[in-house]
């Protein structure tokens, strides 16, 4: 049973990454990316194209593929933010869509349907200790959360432009006007937020192959993690992701592993039916 | 004389006391009480952020107050449903302007025309004798509060076409389709000019003749006074004066409230 | 939006035209594609009334055309006279509609749309894992076809007939609805949902409504689905069709008849049209949304009302 903590919170640590990702782009420009899961999907191939295609060693491809994912990150803002600025949330919600599957066919066509392995940036026996075993990477993932959660604190309410950063999060027309480069920050928020989930990928391909299809799941969980930490709130979704991981360990393995995919949603569901604005509560409000 | 959508229990109509309404540490409401007798044109001024607009949505249900009894015609509706408070008897004007963008003129009068009568989808589908004599009697419903505002010949254009003093009259027009007993204007003359203020004057005095009750919500205080018989002023959140408009335009609070801002402290 | 016919004689040529496919083209390949448009168009028309005039975002659609599908085939393969399975497919997809509507309405706009997706999912999953009953991934097969006391229709063409009558059914509903006052307080709704309330309109109410008349649509259309493609498999009502089918409807216009329609029969056709692109289709078809919702993101109905709002001389 404690091993199925362990796993749990390793797989928990994830989506947590991923909902991190995704929550970073919607403090900043209220758009909830739905290809967030098909940028985790990229960055996981990005690195097995530098790892296991070309040989190199794996801190030259995790330091490619972030950087690569922060391109594409501004790739991104250009081709979905920039031309919908001020269209209602549905039509965003479809090109995010669109995009999602934009890229997952041109991963489709670029490394082929089969799934690929990647190795782990660390190797080593597992360590033992009261009957649970944890693997070396999951200890690695679970340093990786930690490492990201400080310096994404720090980030944020130390450095300059991570206060500017919140600034815009807080009231973007406002930031503009007090001369705040609201496109900078914008633009830092995509990267960053493709990074984040390109770590995702890279943490996920060595545990569950990756392939081509692996966004879309993946990408929903992130989701459902921030609609259960309650949007905007980035402690919420590191619990609230942590909560998901503990929820599915558990239900496949006690409930049944065909319905894996089904205990987030129902989880979500049961989450906004009781408290439609999320378990912590969410910063937007209503005007009349 | 207008058809009343319930029987008048009182000659107060609208009857509100101790109304509330907290935003966070703000009150933009502190313990109001209105009482509007039926069939005049009462008016509410202030200055900025006195209230006024959430008085009104706290009387219209878009925006519940916290506490207080508010009484339409003798029903309580605090904390109804807005299409509740809509089918007593009650109906509004917003001071953004919402029309539905995506129906024609008459459209968008007919939403409210339906009023109080639900659709049954059966007859939709068979299209049978019964939905045909109700959509006659939106049909007809409708026109007439168009011709009363005077948009009768824009009937089937788009809603979006009309320009903005239109638009100001077709949110009138809608409203006046429910058969209201009580009318709720938010800033009715809000970018309009003089002329076009002189024909919303008139429209409003048209309805009045008709016994509706109007509660008009207006930052044109010289408008206002012309046309109500009664003035309320509210001043952050309270009720500081209510009396006829020479009364009030001579009360040394009403003008220290609009005259005297800069004098105090935030 | 009214459907404004400015000339008989080109109506009459369009339903000539439609009338005249089967006997154009012998290919049952072409016609059962055909088919399968018209299906997904009355799919589509349901999903207008959800998401084109009632302004809710529905990615189920999917769903509830699997479920209308999966109760025809399960009816009727064991025994049950086919006249039975449109009122069972009717039943079961209001009752899902509702179990997914009623606790969802209040929903904002994203929270609705991971909503949906997440019922879209189960109900896969559902039908997925329960083999005995649904064939699992396999699907079902030798699904009875259509039956009303013995006569039914034989071969694609008749198929599509009735499959056109159908869909002419489906849109006379859809343009009654539209005209009547339930179909002016959906659209209200989304446009404005305060002042809907204010006008008198129950948009809770409405929007359920809305979302149980989509859903019939989509579930009469699985039964007809399953009865006259005779194969169904959970692919065909995947969340990935559910995408596609709001991408069918905001590339033929949201709000309009004509532009579910077409919309519908267009992406059921073109990547049949553009196979030789491969998985390249999807790339392009992904671009190709985007590119719509930023330039013309009233679809194709947008574009063509223009040019009917100016010869009308509408000012």
């Amino acid at each position: 049973m404690g091993q199925l903590v362990v796993n749990g919170l390793a797989l928990g640590s994830i989506y947590a990454l991923v909902a991190l990702g995704l929550l970073l782009i919607f403090n900043t420009v209220q758009i909830v990316n739905f290809a967030q899961g098909q940028l985790l999907m990229l960055g996981a191939f990005i690195g097995i194209s530098c790892a296991v295609t070309h040989e190199l060693p794996m801190a030259a491809a995790w330091a490619i593929t972030m950087v690569a994912m922060a391109l594409v990150g501004i790739v991104f803002m250009v081709l979905v933010y920039f031309p919908l600025r001020g269209r209602p949330a549905f039509l965003v919600i479809l090109t995010t869509i669109a995009m999602g599957i934009v890229l997952e066919n041109l991963a489709l066509i670029i490394w082929g349907p089969l799934p690929v392995s990647l190795p782990s940036p660390v190797q080593g026996p597992p360590l033992r200790f009261a009957g649970v075993v944890v693997s070396m990477h999951q200890l690695f993932i679970f340093a990786t959360l930690a490492v990201i959660l400080f310096l994404q604190f720090l980030f944020l309410t130390k450095t300059r432009f991570g206060i500017l950063m919140q600034a815009t999060a807080q009231d973007l027309h406002t930031a503009r006007l007090v001369g705040i480069p609201v496109n900078r920050t914008i633009a830092v928020a995509f990267a960053l937020g493709a990074v984040l989930s390109g770590i995702a990928g890279l943490l996920v391909a060595p545990i569950f192959l990756a392939e081509p299809t692996m966004g879309g799941s993946l990408g929903l969980k992130g989701f459902v993690v921030s609609v259960i930490g309650g949007f905007g709130n980035l402690p919420g979704a590191v619990i609230g992701g942590l909560f998901l991981g503990l929820v599915e360990t558990f239900g496949a393995r006690y409930i049944s592993s065909n319905f894996r995919d089904a205990y987030a949603f129902i989880v979500m569901i049961t989450v906004l039916i009781a408290w439609p604005r999320g378990l912590f509560g969410e910063k937007s409000s209503e005007k009349v | 004389m207008a058809p009343g959508r319930c029987a008048l229990t009182a000659d107060t109509i609208i009857a509100a006391r101790g109304v509330t309404r907290r935003f966070g540490g703000l009150v933009a409401l502190d313990a109001i009480d209105l009482n509007v007798p039926k069939g005049i044109v009462q008016a509410v001024i202030g200055p900025n952020g006195s209230g006024k607009t959430t008085l009104l949505n706290a009387l219209s249900g878009a925006s519940h107050a916290d506490a207080g009894s508010i009484r339409i015609g003798g029903e309580e509706i605090f904390r109804l449903k807005p299409h509740r408070i809509a089918r007593l008897g009650l109906a509004r004007t917003f001071q953004n302007i919402r029309i539905f963008d995506n129906l024609s003129v008459l459209e968008n009068v007919k939403v409210a025309a339906a009023c109080n009568k639900p659709a049954s989808f059966f007859d939709i589908l068979t299209s049978n004798t019964r939905h045909r004599k109700r959509e006659a009697d939106i049909d007809l419903g409708a026109r007439e509060a168009l011709e009363t505002i005077g948009l009768a010949q824009r009937a089937d254009d788009r809603a979006t076409q009309l320009p903005y003093a239109q638009r100001r009259l077709l949110e009138i027009a809608r409203a006046l389709a429910s058969r209201p007993n009580v009318l709720l204007l938010d800033e009715p003359a809000a970018g309009m000019n003089m002329t076009e203020s002189m024909t919303l004057l008139d429209t409003i005095a048209k309805l009045k003749s008709r016994g509706i009750t109007i509660l008009l919500v207006e930052h044109n205080v010289r408008l206002v006074m012309g046309i109500s018989d009664r003035v309320t002023v509210l001043d952050f959140g309270k009720k500081i004066a209510e009396g006829t408009p020479s009364e009030i335009q001579r009360n040394p609070l009403v003008i220290e409230a609009y005259l005297g801002r800069r004098h105090r402290h935030a | 939006m009214r459907l404004e016919l400015t000339s008989w004689p080109l109506f009459a040529g369009i339903i000539a035209a439609i009338l005249a496919i089967p006997l154009l083209t012998q290919d049952g390949y072409i016609i059962q594609l055909l088919n399968i448009a018209i299906l997904n168009a009355i799919v589509v028309l349901g999903l207008n009334f959800v998401t084109g005039w009632a302004g809710q975002i529905n990615f189920g659609q999917a769903a509830f055309y699997g479920l209308g599908a999966y109760t025809t085939a399960i009816a009727s393969k064991s025994g049950l006279p086919w006249i039975t399975t449109p009122f069972l497919s009717a039943v079961v997809v209001i009752a899902a509609s509702l179990m997914l509507g009623l606790p969802t309405m209040r929903l904002r706009t994203y929270y609705l749309a991971m909503t949906t997706i997440g019922f879209g999912e189960i109900i896969r999953l559902v039908i997925v894992h329960w083999e005995p009953v649904t064939g699992g991934t396999s699907g079902l097969r030798a699904i009875p076809g259509i039956s009303i006391f013995g006569i039914g229709p034989q071969g694609q063409a008749q198929h599509y007939y009735l499959l056109v009558a159908a869909l002419a059914l489906a849109v006379s509903v859809a343009t009654r609805v539209r005209h009547s006052a339930l179909g002016r307080a959906m659209i209200a709704t989304r446009d404005s949902e305060i002042a809907a309330e204010q006008s008198g309109v129950d948009t809770t109410r409405t929007k359920l409504f809305a979302f149980m008349i989509g859903a019939v649509y989509a579930g009469l259309a699985g039964c007809l689905y399953a009865s006259s493609i005779r194969f169904i498999s959970p692919d065909s009502f995947s969340g990935t069709q559910a995408i596609l089918l709001m991408t069918m409807l905001i590339v033929g216009g949201m709000g309009s008849i004509a532009g579910s329609i077409s919309g519908a029969i267009a992406l059921t056709l073109l990547p049949e049209a553009l196979r030789f692109l491969g998985q390249w289709y999807l790339v392009l078809y992904g671009l190709g949304v985007i590119a719509v919702i930023v330039m013309a993101p009233g679809g194709l109905a947008s574009v063509a009302s223009l040019s009917q709002w100016r010869r009308a001389g509408v000012r």
